[in-house]
Order: C-alpha cells, then structure tokens, then sequence
C-alpha cells in the first residue's frame, strides 16, 4: 500500500442553498457529497484523494452565475455536483459550457436543464417532474379518486409540477376543480382552503416543497378540509413527518429512483450517514448528491483528473448501479431512470406504497 | 500656499491596492488579515487626519484624481486579466456601486428612501433579456434606463404627497409587488427566467474571450470590466458637476426643509420627482448591463433582499457621499462571497460584521462632508 | 362561507396588529422604524417552543401550565431582548440618521434569524408548535369556529386592549407618550427619557413575543423564515394606520388582512396575485391618506 502522502489531490465542487428557505436540502446534499469524499478517501483502492470545494447558489440566478464562474474558472477543479434549484441551473448551463466544467445536477428538477441545449457538460442523477407527475396522475386516478383541488407555489418548481400534473391529470381522466398559486413564503392559506373546502374536492395536490406543505396540511385540519393530500418529490422528508406529527399519515407523494432503503448500497449509505451525526438530515435528494460525487469520482478514477476525459467518461455512463437505482444517460446526459417510487405516510415513516397497509387494503385512504 | 496631490494620489493607490488584495485572496485568515489592514488604515486614517489632508488635496486638484482612479481602475482590470471570477467581482462591484449612486442622489440629495432599487435594476435587466438581439446593446442600455425612470413614474403622485417612512413604505409595496409579478406572470418567463445576450458594439461580441496567440488569452469580463468602470466613472462625474450646481443646492435645500425650500421659490415637488427618475435611470442602466454580464435573469434575483443590499451600501458609504459607495459595495458584494469558506455560517458572520461597522462608524465609512464653496475662507 | 372569510380574515388582522403595535410604539418614543421586529415574534415562538420541551421535559403535562410558563418566558426572555437591543443598537446611533438605525435592526434581524436556523436543533425545518388549546368546533353548515381560535381570538384582542389601557391610564404611558410628543419637555418635567425608551422596547417586543406564540398556536407550525414577510406586513399595517397610534396600527392590520383575503378570492388569475393586489392597494391607500388612516393631526412650522 502506497503511504498516504503519495496521493495526488483532486478538486471537485458542490454547489447548492446553504443558506435561506431551502436551505435544509442544500445542506443535507453538500452532507451527502461530504460522505461521499469522505467514503472514498478511506479506501486505500482509491487513485486520489478527493477535497470537496462547497459553495453556496443561495437559490439565486446571479449568485449561482458567481459561485459557477469561480468553480469552473478554478483549473484545479475537475468536475461539479451542481444545484437543487432549477432556475439557478438553468442560469449556470452556459457558464460550465463556456468553461468546460462537467457537472452532474444532482437535485433540480426543470425539464428544460437537459433538453433545452445539448451542452455535452451537462448530466443530470435526478429523473425531471414530467416523469413524476405521469406516474402520479395515473397512480391516483387508479385508486378511484375522481376530482382534484390543485395549490402550487408560483416558483419554478410548484409551477412546472402544476402544469405537468395537469396535463397528465386530464389524460387520465381526473377533473380538476380549481388551480391555486401561492407564494413560497405565504403563512396563511386560509382564504385557498375555504374556497377548496366548498369545491368539495377529494384529493388535493400540492406543487411545493416542506415548508409550505407543512403549512397547508396543518391549516386544512384547522379549516375542516377533508380530503387526500398529494405531494410531490419535495415534501418528502423527515421534517414533513416531524412539522405535523399524526396529521402527516396518509400523505401521498412521488419520487423518482428507486427507494434507497430497498437498494444494497442504500442501507449501507443510510448507515454511514447516520455514522457521521451531521446535524441535518439527508432529505429526499441527499442521495441523488452522493450518486451524482460518486458517479463524477469513478469517471475521475477511470479517465484522471482531466476535465475532457472526464466529460467524456460521464457521457458514456450506463447502468451503473447506486443509492438511487440503475443510472443511464439518455442522448441529453439525462438519466432515463424509469422508476418512479410511490410514498405514503405511515406511522411517522415515509413508506413504499406497496409494502404500506394502504396497498394491502388494511387502511384506507381518507374518503368523502 | 498650494496643496500637494500626493495625500490624494496616496489614498487612491491604497484604496486600489485593498480592492486588488481583497479579490485575489481566497482564504479564509487572508481575508480576514486584508480587512484588518483595511481597518486599521481606516482608524489610522481618522486619528492622523490623514483622511482630512487627502479630501483637500483631492479638492485641490479636481482633475487629477479622476485620472488617477481611472488609471488604477484600469490597472486593477489588466491585473485581473485572465482572473474570470475576479473580473465577474469587479464588474458587479462597479454596476452595484452604479445602481447605488442612483440611489444615493435619490436619498441623499433628494430625501426619497428608494426601497425598490431591486425593482428598477431588474425593469433595466428584464429589458435586456427582451430586447437584447433585436436592437444595438448601447440602445438596449438605453431603453433599459429609460423604461426604469418611465416605471419609478407610476410611483411620482404617491411619493409626492408623502415623506419619510411613508413614503419608504410607497417603494417597499412597489418592490414586493414588481417581484411578485414577475413571478406570476408567464408573458416574461415567469418563475423560470430568461436568458439575456450578451453586448455587442460594432463587430465585438463581448461574450467571446479575448485570444492573442495560444498561451494569451484575456478572459471575457475584460470588455464588461472596462465598460462597466467607464459608466461609473462617467456617472460619477456627472453627479459631482450636478452636486456643485444650483441644482445640486437646491435638492439639498429640499432634503433639508422642503418648507423653507419653498418658501424661497424652489419647487420642491419637481426636484424630488427629478431626481427619482435619474435615480432609477441609473439602476435601470446598471440592471440591463449586469444581466448581459450574468446572460441570466429571473424574479429571485430581484427580491426585497437585493433592495435592501443597494440600501445598505448607500449607508454604509456614508450617506451623502458617492465616495463612500465604492468601499461600501466592496464590502457588500465580494465580503460575502469570500466568506464561501463558512459555507452556511456566512450570513451570520456578514451581519456581525455590518452591525459592527455601524456601532463604531455611525454615519458611515466615510461620512458626507459639509458643502464647501471654493473661494470661501 | 362568508363568515369563514370573515372569521379568517379577523384572526390574521389580530396577530399583523400584534405586530404593527411594536413598530408605532418604536416609532413613537423614538422615530425610528427597528426592522428587526418581524424576526422577534419568530424567536419568541421560538423561545415558547424550547421552554415547552424544557417543562414537558421535566414532566409538566397540564397543558394550561405549560402555556403558562411558555408564555412567560417568551414575554419574559423578549422584553429583555427588546431592551438590550434599544440600550445596544438604536440609543447609541441617536445622532446618526434614521436611517441606519434601520440598517443595523435589519442585521440584527438577520443575525437572530441565521442563529436560530444554525443554532436551535434543526432549525431550518419547520417545527410542529403544541397544540395546548382545547380541541373540537362549532360546525354550522359550511363554517367551522374552533375553539382554540375563539381563544386565541379573545388572547390578541385582550392584550392590544391593555396596551392601549396602558398607554392612556397609567404613568408609564403617560411617560411613554410625553417622551414621544417631546422629549426634550419630557426630561424637563423629569420623565427619564432613556429609562422610558427601553421600557417602550421591552413592552413592543413583549407584544412580538405574543404575536409569535398566538401565531405558533394558531397554524399549529412556526419556522425560522416567518419574521421575514410578518414583519414587512406588520411594518405596512403600522404605516397604513399611521404611525405613532395604537389604534391606527390595529386599524392598519385589519385593512391589511381585509386586502389580502380579498384579493386571495375575488383577483382574476386566482390568489397568486393576491399580494400584488394587497401592495397595490397599499400604495393606492397612501396617496389618499398620505400620513395613514388615522394621522395625527399637525401643521408644519415654516
């Protein structure tokens, strides 16, 4: 075994909100990247020691355009794991293509980061909201439920999801009864769900993140509204479970990839992550952040630490296996996962629809 | 007995210097260290009179200081050639210092608090991204400046019946609600933003990197850089003839006691209103030219926070002196990215930091000075 | 469905007037606008939800108990803040311009919200806020009362009440007030014009501190992000009112709560409009009423 020392250090960034409303999946990616480093310097197989340059995008364009410029501007640094807010990415894709930086997005979910260029530098782990909302419009349409109230955060994301699970909705048959847009940093919806208490609807989908879903859930129970509460990929957390206690149970949501605690090297990074006592949580897309540093490590170990080969290394990738299924690139460096796992709350755990009582038929859903 | 120039030569070099220290260094202690240098010359500075000796050197020589900071600026640039981050630093230091000099003649000669600077820099960076490709840059510019000081009109009848903090509470509305709207609103990308093209003046696209031969190439924010110092500097002058004027007297006369001001036939009403709009013609010049640098716009770039950002530097520099808005900027803009080592600890650190400034310089880093007519004793 | 509205909007009007009441007070006694104000009633929620899990910690169950000490501590731990915070940020900047005593709030604020979401044990997640009141609701037709918002209706409604009691009935008030009409008079007639200050600060953040707990309370959820907009429409409410009086900020918050129910039901485009509607609206309200609804009445020397 070559002593320590002998290593050459290799640089790699991770950028995503550190700071402000998300900042609690900001953090739990940049721990999962962390862990990732970590993992891989303390095997001695390893080629090079890696160091993990963390930046902060504030969920803000401008400042992502800095922090993108300086890692991609850094010639010590070979490649990126990059972004949980989408409009952030979209405003960076330019930059890494000017600098030639490969980056692997590990958390935005806007369709358009991969399909909208064909920039060779931009991969995406994570699956887009279109796959999700398809697979949810049918899911639920399937259990029966008939009509939909719709409230959606007017950013990128609640937007996108709104439009996608619409469309996918009306296919599949479901009617929806009313749209409302809210404001990510709104504290009161009672005005929304006294209307929606009158449309009598029997599920309501919710196009937003944690904090708001948290609001939302709690201010129906307050208001009397009685219907199924449907989220998507970004209320699936611990802290949706830990902001409402009892009344999270029977909350439905969508991810794409497959359930890490069902994977081999899910338990293990569950475990790991659980070893290091970080102070946060890894949240939903904390895996997809270890998948995309290890996926960008292997292609370093492959190719060297050469930007170039590195990208050419990532273009290739298929069906590698990690925390979050089998990973493929598609012809825009998407990964065409095709799996879509289904959540419900059960007891205080986000649990496999399939493994839930609510699949068995030994609870059921609420229904009017 | 004339005035040496070498105390104000001096200061600028210096001041020069910091800027350059502050965006090379990329450690954490080297951060620290050059912000306790430029501390301790500050402190120095006040109890030498130092500070005082440079002021009436600079007023001496009035047009040998612009040419010293234009030299120094356009050294910082050729230092930082090949440096793309740094050069990015510099560019937004200097369009955010612009915006704030809009704000400045607003605030400080005017008396109207703009809480919507983020408002009026993103109607100026919106028209960008729209008109950006269909009209000359320099145009565009234009237009963006123009569209900023037509949107700050809505709000003329509103500000002109009110003060103070009523008339703050006019501009925070205004900003909140801009930002809401562009959010909402699908027809300008709505949520997801807009890609804005980059400048372009005769056959120059200043997106491309400046290639001399396979081992000199100068990074593409040289051109940004440079056009971007010019406008401020341009600005700066232009505000500085206006601050000596009759107009300049009378929208100090109007800040002080708009009363009294009109008692003596200046129409306090028209000034205030005047200098709104060139204020926000300013931001709205900065916005559009700081969107082409970052070829990206969307609605959370221009939020209450990046209002209050352009507020703070106005206080910070001193409130009344456009001196002050450089070293301010500085300090709002690059302190914050070169705190990145703290990761989610920054904006905490930065707030101290801030508070601290404050506590020990209450009216600023450097404080407007009384009006000085040459030819007095 | 009317009355749900209608109920709704109160509800939201009475924790906004919580709010805006600290900002008159501040602006009264000392002309200053302290930004900070929005991230205090976070922190007091905040400060009740550690003393729940202290007490419950140490096997206090009954819930009116509970209340009691989380209510006493945030009041208590606030007021204190709020005096330190005038005795440290706002008296020593007297000379400087106003404006940078709203600078240096602004960070503070800044500094309190960045602390509790690093500092307070996952602090960047929303956290569940006890539901101490008791359960269950009035149900006619399409409207439901709940109990504990009837509770926390009357809680809001009492302490503004006291508040302005207070002002108009005792000495303190009268200090408060005279400091605010003049306080170079008032220290002549031996009103200690600093001691009054930083009672005006303790009372105004006292009431944050209430405002923050009934907020907790009463959306059963408190995050460390809720200062933020809760400050800027407290700030509004206070300036829409007029500032200086207690009565304009609570007249202020209800139009303000008023707006945004209404522009949440009848602005074409649904209720993501709803706050351009409230801002617009807000900026119409003051061209009208260029000095707030309820201006005090005074004409300028010349």
């Amino acid at each position: 075994m070559p002593p320590v020392g002998a290593k050459d250090t290799v640089r790699i960034a991770f950028i995503g909100p550190l700071t402000g409303g998300v900042a609690a999946n900001g953090l739990g990616g940049r721990n999962s990247a962390d862990l990732a480093v970590r993992l891989r310097n303390a095997d001695p197989k390893a080629k090079y020691t890696y160091e993990l340059m963390v930046l902060d995008d504030e969920c803000k364009p401008n400042v992502g355009v800095q922090v993108a410029t300086r890692a991609a501007s850094d010639n010590s640094v070979i490649a990126g794991v990059t972004h949980y807010c989408s409009t952030v990415a979209m405003a960076t894709v330019d930059v890494y293509k000017r600098f030639g930086l490969p980056v692997v997005v590990w958390g935005a979910v806007l369709p358009d980061i991969t399909y909208a260029n064909d920039y060779k530098e931009i991969h995406r782990v994570n699956g887009t909201m279109i796959n999700q909302n398809e697979t949810a419009a049918q899911f639920v349409t399937g259990l029966k439920f008939r009509s939909w109230a719709v409230i959606h955060d007017t950013t990128d994301y609640g937007k996108g999801h709104n439009k996608y699970f619409s469309e996918a909705l009306t296919r599949a048959g479901g009617k929806i009864l009313g749209t409302f847009g809210v404001t990510a940093d709104q504290q009161d919806f009672s005005a929304e769900l006294t209307r929606i208490k009158d449309l009598k609807p029997e599920v309501i989908y919710f196009g937003g993140t944690t904090p708001l879903g948290v609001r939302i859930r709690s201010q129906m129970d307050k208001l009397g509204v009685k219907a199924v509460f449907q989220g998507t990929s970004g209320i699936i957390s611990d802290a949706y479970i830990e902001g409402l206690g009892t009344l999270a149970e029977g909350t439905l949501a969508f991810r794409e990839g497959a359930p890490v605690e069902k994977l081999p090297g899910g338990k293990a990074f569950l475990e790991a992550y659980a070893k290091q006592k970080y102070p946060e949580d890894p949240e939903a897309y904390g895996p997809f952040a270890f998948a995309a540093t290890n996926l960008v490590m292997d292609a370093i170990e492959r190719s060297g630490p050469d930007r170039r080969k590195v990208r050419a290394e990532l273009n290739r990738t298929r069906n590698v296996d990690s925390v979050v299924g089998r990973i493929t690139f598609d012809d825009h460096r998407q990964n065409s996962v095709p799996l879509i796992t289904r959540f419900v709350v059960q007891d205080g755990r986000w649990v496999v629809w399939e493994d839930s009582d609510y699949a068995t038929g030994k609870r059921a859903l609420a229904k009017r | 007995m004339p005035v040496a120039a070498w105390p104000a030569l001096a200061a600028v070099a210096i001041g020069a210097g910091l800027a350059a220290a502050l965006l090379l260094v990329h450690h954490k202690a080297a951060v620290l260290a050059v912000l306790a240098v430029g501390a301790a010359l500050l402190v120095v500075a006040q109890r030498t009179r130092a500070g005082e000796r440079a002021a009436a050197s600079a007023a001496a020589h009035p047009r040998l200081v612009p040419v010293a900071v234009a030299a120094c600026g356009l050294g910082l640039v050729m230092l930082l050639r090949e440096d793309n981050f740094a050069l990015l630093m510099l560019c937004t230091v200097a369009l955010q210092t612009l915006a704030a000099l809009g704000l400045h003649l607003q605030f400080g000669y005017a008396g109207v608090a703009n809480f919507a600077g983020a408002a009026f820099l993103g109607v100026g960076a919106y028209t960008a991204a729209v008109l950006g490709g269909h009209l000359p840059s320099v145009l565009v510019l234009v237009t963006g400046a123009g569209l900023a000081a037509l949107a700050g009109l809505l709000l003329a009848l509103p500000l002109l019946r009110t003060r103070g903090h009523y008339a703050a509470l006019i501009t925070i509305a205004f900003g909140l609600l801009l930002r809401t709207f562009l959010e909402v609103n699908d027809t300008l990308g709505g949520p997801q933003g807009l890609k804005v093209p980059g400048f372009t003046l005769g056959g120059l696209a200043f997106n491309d990197a400046i290639v001399f031969d396979e081992d000199t190439e100068w990074s593409f924010y040289v051109p940004y850089a440079v056009l971007a110092l010019a406008l401020l500097g341009a600005t700066h002058v232009l505000v500085r003839r206006l601050e000596r004027s009759w107009i300049g007297l009378a929208l100090d006369a109007v800040r002080v006691d708009e009363t009294a001001a009109a008692a003596f036939g200046v129409n306090g009403g028209a000034w205030k209103i005047a200098a709104f709009c060139v204020g926000n013609a300013l931001c709205g010049l900065a916005g559009a030219l700081l969107a082409m640098v970052t070829g990206f716009v969307a609605p959370p770039s221009f939020a209450f926070g990046d209002s209050l950002v352009l507020v703070s530097i106005v206080i910070l520099g001193g409130i009344g002196n456009p001196l002050g808005l450089l070293p301010a900027a500085f300090l709002v803009v690059v302190l914050p990215e070169k705190l990145q080592g703290l990761q989610e600890y920054r904006f905490l650190l930065f707030a101290v930091l801030v508070i601290l400034v404050l506590r020990l310089r209450p009216g600023g880093l450097l404080p407007r000075r009384l009006r000085r007519w040459p030819g007095l004793p | 469905m009317l009355a749900q509205h209608l109920f709704n909007g109160l509800m939201l009007g009475v924790i906004y007037a919580l709010v805006a009441t600290g900002f008159t007070l501040f602006f009264g006694v000392m002309d200053v606008i302290k930004f900070s104000h929005g991230d205090v009633v976070m922190l007091g929620a905040f400060t009740a939800l550690a003393t729940y899990a202290a007490a419950s910690g140490a096997g206090i169950t009954h819930p009116a108990l509970l209340l009691a000490f989380m209510l006493a501590a945030a009041l208590g731990v606030m007021a204190l803040l709020g005096a330190l915070m005038a005795r440290v940020l706002v008296l020593p900047l007297r000379g400087a311009p106003a404006i940078n005593v709203l600078l240096i709030t602004l960070m503070a604020g800044t500094a309190i919200r960045e602390s509790v979401r690093l500092f307070y044990p996952q602090g960047s997640n929303p956290k569940p806020f006890p539901r101490l009141l008791p359960e269950g609701a009035f149900e006619a037709g399409g409207f439901t009362l709940r109990y504990d918002s009837l509770i926390l209706l009357g809680l809001g409604l009492a302490a503004i009440a006291a508040t302005g009691l207070l002002l108009e009935r005792t000495r303190l008030g009268l200090a408060i007030r005279a400091v605010a009409q003049d306080p170079e008079t008032a220290a002549v007639m031996g009103i200690p014009f600093r001691a009054t200050v930083l009672a005006t600060f303790a009372l105004g953040s006292a009431l944050a501190a209430l405002a923050g707990v009934v907020n907790g309370l009463y959306y059963s959820e408190v995050n460390f992000g809720v200062g933020l907009l809760l400050g800027a429409i407290g700030f509004s409410s206070a300036v829409v009112g007029g500032l200086g009086s207690v009565w304009g900020a609570v007249l202020g918050a209800m139009v303000f709560a008023a707006l945004q129910t209404a522009g949440a039901l009848v602005v074409p485009g649904g209720s993501a409009y709803r706050d351009v509607f409230a801002f617009g609206a807000v900026i119409a309200l003051m061209t009208w009423r260029p000095a707030g609804l309820l201006a005090e009445r005074s004409a300028e020397r010349v």
